[in-house]
C-alpha cells in the first residue's frame, strides 16, 4: 500500500492532536500537586511523595482509610520532613474531588485554634468564629481546608520551632488555592429557631457516608439512609437551656439525594428499619405540608421528604418541637440551588 | 409492621436490645456510675508511674521495666517476675509478641521491656519473635502476648484489645464496616485460639478520640500499664477509662460513636469473656490521679 502525503499529513495531525492532549493531562497531574518548600527551618522533605490511592490507603493508614474514601477521595501526597535537631513533620495532602468534600473533613472536627494562613506576614491571625474557618491548629496538628485540597501538617512532638514550621508549612501549601464558599446544604441550618433552639455551629458536619454519619451520631450499623457519594448529608446538634437549668440537645440531618425517587426509596428504608412499628404516611411528599412526627425512645423524631431532600430530627422533647424544627430549616431549602 | 431483619438500629441499643452494658455508651448515661466487682471472676489490673514518661512524653525505660514487673506479680500472684512469667508460658513456648502496628501504635519501649523481661526470665531469646502481621505469625506461636495501644476509634468505638488481631484474619477490611461486631472471630481462628497467655494494654499516651488517625489533642499521659488475661474484661476497662477521660474534658457526656459492638460481640457472641464490669474485680496500683475509674 502507498501512503500518500495526504495521508501521512492527517495521520500527523492526529498523532499531534493525541500528543498535545496527553502532555496536557501529565502537566495537569503534575500541577495538581502542591509546591513544598524543600527545607523549612532545619527540617528537609525527599524529593517526592509518597502516593496513596484508594486501592493502598489501607495499607497506609488501615481502618482511618474509609473515613477517606468515605468522601470523594481522589489520592494522597504524602511528606515526611526530617531534622537533625527536632522530631519528624508529617505532611499530608488529601486531594478530594471537590471543596465541599474538603472541607467535610474539616468540619468533622471544629476544635482547635482558629488560624489565618493568608496574611502576608506569618503571624498568625486568631479568626472570629462568625468568619469562616479554613483552617485549626492544636497542640503541633495544623488541619487545612483549601479548595479540593484536606491537609494536614502534624509534628510529632510541639515546641516553638515546630509551630512555626508546621504554620510556615500550611502557608506554603494554601498559598496559590481558591478560597471556594462552604457546601449549599448549609444554607438550610438555620442558625436559631424562632422557638429558641440554637444551632451548635462547632458540631456541624458535612459527610456522605453512614460510618462518617454513626462517628458523629450513631444511627444504624447499616446504610438506612441509603448514603453514598451521590448525595450529601449535613447534620447539627441545637440546643436549648430547660427550665431546670440543664441543656436540651436535638440532632438534625438533611440528606440530599440524586433526585427524589433516591429520596424516597432512602426514606422508605429508613422508616422500615428505624421506625417499624409506626404507619407510614404513604402520601406522595408534594402532599405533605407538615412533618411527620414519631414517639420513641430518646424523645421525639420528626421527617419531612422534600423533592430530593430529606430532613429528619432526633430527640426532640415533644412532638410541636420535632415540626417547627423541621419546617423552619425545610424552608430554608428555597435558598439552594437545586 | 414487621421489623427488616439485620436492620438493627440506635433504637436497640437505646431500649437494651442489644448492648445493655454498652447502649450506655451511645448516650453517655450511667457508666461512670457502674461499679467493678469486689471479687469478680476477671481481674484486671493498672499500674501507673508518674514518672512513666517525661514532660516531652519520651518513656522512661527504667520505670517502665518496675511498672512491668509490678504488672506480673500483683496480676498472677507470683513471688518473683520469673515465676509471674512461668505461671503464664511455658519454657519449650514459641512467643510472639503482638504491638498495634500503626497510628498510636504499641511503644517501642513496651515491646521491648516485655522481650527483656522474658528473657531474663529464662526465655530463650531465639523463642520470642514479633507476631503482628499475616496470618503466618500466630501459626509459627505456641503462646502470644498482646501488647495493644489503648485508643479509640472512630469506626468501632475502641480500638485496642479486640482489634490487636484484626491482620490476622488475612482480610482486615472485612471487619471495618457494620462486622466490626465480629472481631472476636480473629481471637477464635483456630491458630488463635487459646494461644493469648497475657494480655498488656500500653496505656503510657492513649488516644481518646478521631483514633486510630493520631490527632495530639486527644492524646494525654495515662502512663499506665493495664493487664489482664481475659480480654473481654480489660477491653471493658479500657473503654471505662476512655469514655471517663471524655466526659473530664468536655465537662459533660461526650458518647462515644459508634458504640463498641465488638467488645460486648466478643462476651455473648464469641464467649471470649465478660464485658460486665459487676464482673470484673479491678486492682489498681501507683499514681492516682487521673485514674478515671
Amino acid at each position: 500500500m502507498r501512503i500518500s502525503p495526504k495521508t501521512v499529513s492527517s495521520s500527523s495531525i492526529i498523532i499531534i492532536l493525541f500528543l498535545a492532549i496527553f502532555i496536557g493531562a501529565i502537566s495537569k497531574m503534575k500541577t495538581s500537586s502542591i509546591r513544598l518548600p524543600k527545607t523549612i527551618d532545619s527540617w528537609t522533605r525527599p524529593d517526592s511523595p509518597r502516593r496513596v490511592t484508594s486501592q493502598n490507603i489501607f495499607d497506609y493508614m488501615n481502618g482511618a482509610g474509609e473515613l477517606y474514601v468515605g468522601y470523594r477521595f481522589d489520592h494522597l501526597e504524602v511528606y515526611e520532613y526530617t531534622s537533625s535537631q527536632e522530631d519528624d513533620i508529617l505532611v499530608e495532602l488529601y486531594f478530594m474531588a471537590s471543596s465541599d468534600d474538603s472541607f467535610g473533613l474539616l468540619s468533622l472536627d471544629w476544635g482547635g485554634e482558629p488560624v489565618s494562613l493568608s496574611d502576608s506576614a506569618l503571624n498568625v491571625k486568631k479568626q472570629s468564629q462568625s468568619h469562616l474557618i479554613r483552617a485549626l491548629y492544636g497542640d503541633g496538628l495544623l488541619r487545612i481546608w483549601a479548595d479540593n485540597l484536606y491537609v494536614r501538617v502534624m509534628a510529632t512532638r510541639e515546641t516553638p520551632a515546630s509551630k512555626k514550621a508546621v504554620l510556615s508549612l500550611g502557608k506554603a501549601i494554601t498559598a496559590d488555592q481558591k478560597n471556594p464558599q462552604d457546601p449549599e446544604l448549609l444554607k438550610a441550618l438555620s442558625p436559631q429557631m424562632v422557638s429558641d433552639w440554637k444551632m451548635r455551629r462547632d458540631r456541624m458536619s458535612f459527610f456522605r457516608s453512614y460510618l462518617v454519619l454513626n462517628s458523629i451520631y450513631y444511627l444504624s450499623p447499616q446504610n438506612i439512609l441509603e448514603l453514598d457519594h451521590s448525595t450529601e448529608a449535613v447534620t447539627a446538634p441545637y440546643e436549648k437551656a430547660r427550665e431546670t437549668g440543664d441543656i436540651k440537645r436535638i440532632q438534625f440531618l438533611l440528606v440530599k439525594y440524586e433526585n427524589p425517587e433516591r429520596a424516597r426509596n432512602a426514606l422508605d428504608h429508613f422508616h422500615d428499619a428505624f421506625l417499624p412499628e409506626h404507619k407510614k404516611d404513604n402520601k406522595p411528599d408534594s402532599a405533605v405540608k407538615s412533618p411527620s412526627v414519631f414517639e420513641v425512645e430518646e424523645g421525639w423524631l420528626g421527617y419531612q421528604l422534600k423533592g430530593r431532600y430529606l430532613a429528619i430530627v432526633f430527640d426532640c422533647p415533644d412532638q410541636e418541637s420535632a415540626q417547627n424544627i423541621i419546617h423552619q430549616n425545610a424552608s430554608n431549602l428555597a435558598k439552594i440551588e437545586d | 409492621m414487621e421489623k427488616k431483619k439485620g436492620a438493627l438500629t440506635r433504637r436497640d441499643f437505646i431500649r437494651g436490645t442489644i448492648g445493655a452494658t454498652f447502649g450506655t455508651s451511645l448516650v453517655g448515661l450511667n457508666w461512670s456510675e457502674m461499679k467493678s466487682a469486689e471479687a469478680g471472676s476477671s481481674l484486671v489490673t493498672i499500674v501507673r508511674d508518674e514518672g512513666a514518661m517525661d514532660a516531652a512524653n519520651k518513656v522512661n525505660a527504667d520505670v517502665l521495666k518496675k511498672m512491668l514487673e509490678q504488672t506480673l506479680i500483683k496480676f498472677t500472684g507470683e513471688k518473683s517476675v520469673k515465676d509471674a512469667w512461668l505461671s503464664l508460658v511455658k519454657p519449650s513456648d514459641k512467643i510472639g509478641l503482638v504491638p498495634t502496628p500503626h497510628l498510636n501504635p504499641t511503644h517501642d519501649e513496651v515491646t521491648d521491656a516485655v522481650k527483656s523481661s522474658l528473657v531474663d526470665s529464662g526465655i530463650l531469646e531465639a523463642n520470642i519473635t514479633l507476631a503482628q502481621g499475616g496470618p503466618d505469625k500466630p501459626k509459627a506461636c505456641t503462646a502470644l502476648i498482646a501488647l495493644p495501644a489503648l485508643k479509640a476509634h472512630w469506626l468501632t468505638g475502641l480500638g485496642t484489645v479486640m482489634k490487636i488481631y484484626i491482620l490476622y484474619s488475612g482480610n482486615a477490611r472485612q471487619y471495618h464496616e457494620q462486622n466490626n461486631a465480629k472481631l472476636g472471630e480473629t481471637w477464635n481462628l483456630p491458630f488463635v485460639k487459646g494461644k493469648t497467655k497475657l494480655v498488656l494494654v500500653d496505656a503510657l499516651h492513649p488516644l481518646f478520640d478521631k483514633g486510630p488517625q493520631v490527632d495530639p489533642r486527644y492524646k494525654w499521659a495515662y502512663k499506665g500499664l493495664i493487664a489482664g488475661t481475659d480480654p473481654v474484661a480489660v477491653d471493658t476497662v479500657c473503654l471505662k477509662i476512655i469514655m471517663n477521660k471524655r466526659e473530664a474534658t468536655r465537662g459533660e457526656p461526650w458518647p462515644i460513636s459508634p458504640p463498641p459492638l465488638c467488645v460486648e460481640a466478643a462476651d455473648k457472641e464469641y464467649g471470649l469473656g465478660t464485658s460486665k464490669l459487676e464482673n470484673i474485680k479491678i486492682e489498681t496500683f501507683g499514681w492516682k490521679e487521673g485514674l478515671l475509674l
